[in-house]
């Protein structure tokens, strides 16, 4: 059924591999989604109010990229770990669709908000949105665990 | 004593009711994840900006005062949180090593504010100065240890198996796999 055994996995041999990895994966979220946090806190109007939202997204950017990147290295090691039952598993289902919906949300339509400056009800909306995706990531991912 | 604390508070209604509750729990430990999501990197960053290892663009003074609110919002929501999930399983945290390191931790973090509230306060100044005091980076390279310690701690509280002969509550939905 699977090509390899999980129980011959690099990330199984050691006890702790396994949470270094989520330790990565985790701190790396925490700066991807920051980033895009602080970036939506500008078109709110909450925070930054001095700076263009056009700013705040060029020089968040790069760390947003790093943390995109290293989550997207850590999750699938993560994944290979147990791939039948994460395959199998409703709340990871939700939470790829969402990471997907969450990525190309803030590459395109948060980008060319952000980028021209805008504010008024679009950025505001384009702001909820954003936090809701990644909202939903994070506890899709949590939810894991628990269904 | 304070096991005895801890074997009272979980039987409290409210904390009987966190365990037993399919979805409570799940969605206070999401609620605690998102505000370090939301806010850890801000943290981080603002830590970056006084070792001048990024948002150079930004002024330090201006930088840490912008995001002093939404910290405060995030970590009372963090703390709250925390305090409900420990509240529920708080026999079984009495026993975890990870647990009583994040508390020691928390109480560094506190420390650490109370040590370095004059010199945030006196941020301003560095905006003039070519090269940021080494107090002040100091101050964010203790930041940065005591939160990443924080996240590890956290993380690790997951993976101590509980001493089950010793405790008298448990979570009621455990991980769908282990049941």
């Amino acid at each position: 059924m699977l090509a390899y055994d999980p129980s011959a996995y690099p990330l199984n041999q050691n006890e702790w591999s396994f949470p270094v990895c989520e330790v990565f994966h985790i701190v790396s979220f925490a700066i991807a989604i920051s980033t895009v946090a602080m970036v939506d806190l500008r078109l709110l109007g909450l925070a930054f109010t001095s700076q263009p939202a056009s700013k705040i997204w060029k020089d968040t950017a790069p760390w947003t990229l790093v943390g995109l990147v290293i989550v997207l290295i850590s999750g699938p090691l993560i994944f290979f770990s147990d791939p039948v039952m994460y395959t199998y598993n409703l709340s990871f289902r939700f939470k790829m669709g969402a990471l997907l919906l969450a990525i190309l949300f803030n590459y395109t339509i948060q980008r060319k908000v952000a980028l021209s400056d805008s504010s008024g009800a679009l950025a505001k909306l384009t702001a909820v949105l954003s936090l809701g995706l990644w909202v939903s990531v994070v506890a899709g991912g949590l939810f894991i665990a628990f269904v | 004593m304070l096991l005895t604390f801890a074997q009272w508070i979980q039987f409290t209604d409210f904390f009987t009711y966190v365990r037993s509750s399919t979805f409570f729990y799940p969605i206070v430990l999401s609620l605690h994840m998102c505000g370090i999501a939301m806010f850890g990197g801000m943290i981080l960053l603002g830590d970056m900006r006084m070792l001048g290892m990024g948002m150079t663009r930004f002024k330090v003074s201006d930088f840490l005062d912008q995001l002093k609110t939404p910290k405060r919002y995030a970590l009372l929501l963090m703390v709250t949180m925390g305090a409900i999930l420990a509240g529920s399983k708080a026999e079984e945290y009495y026993y975890n090593t990870f647990f009583r390191v994040k508390m020691a931790l928390l109480l560094g973090v506190a420390l650490h504010g109370l040590v370095f509230r004059s010199l945030y306060a006196r941020a301003a100044a560095w905006d003039e100065a070519r090269v940021i005091p080494s107090q002040a980076k100091l101050a964010a390279a203790l930041s940065l240890l005591l939160w990443t310690g924080l996240v590890i701690a956290g993380r690790g509280i997951g993976y101590i198996e509980p001493p089950l002969d010793k405790i008298h509550a448990r979570l009621e939905q455990g991980i769908s796999y282990f049941r």
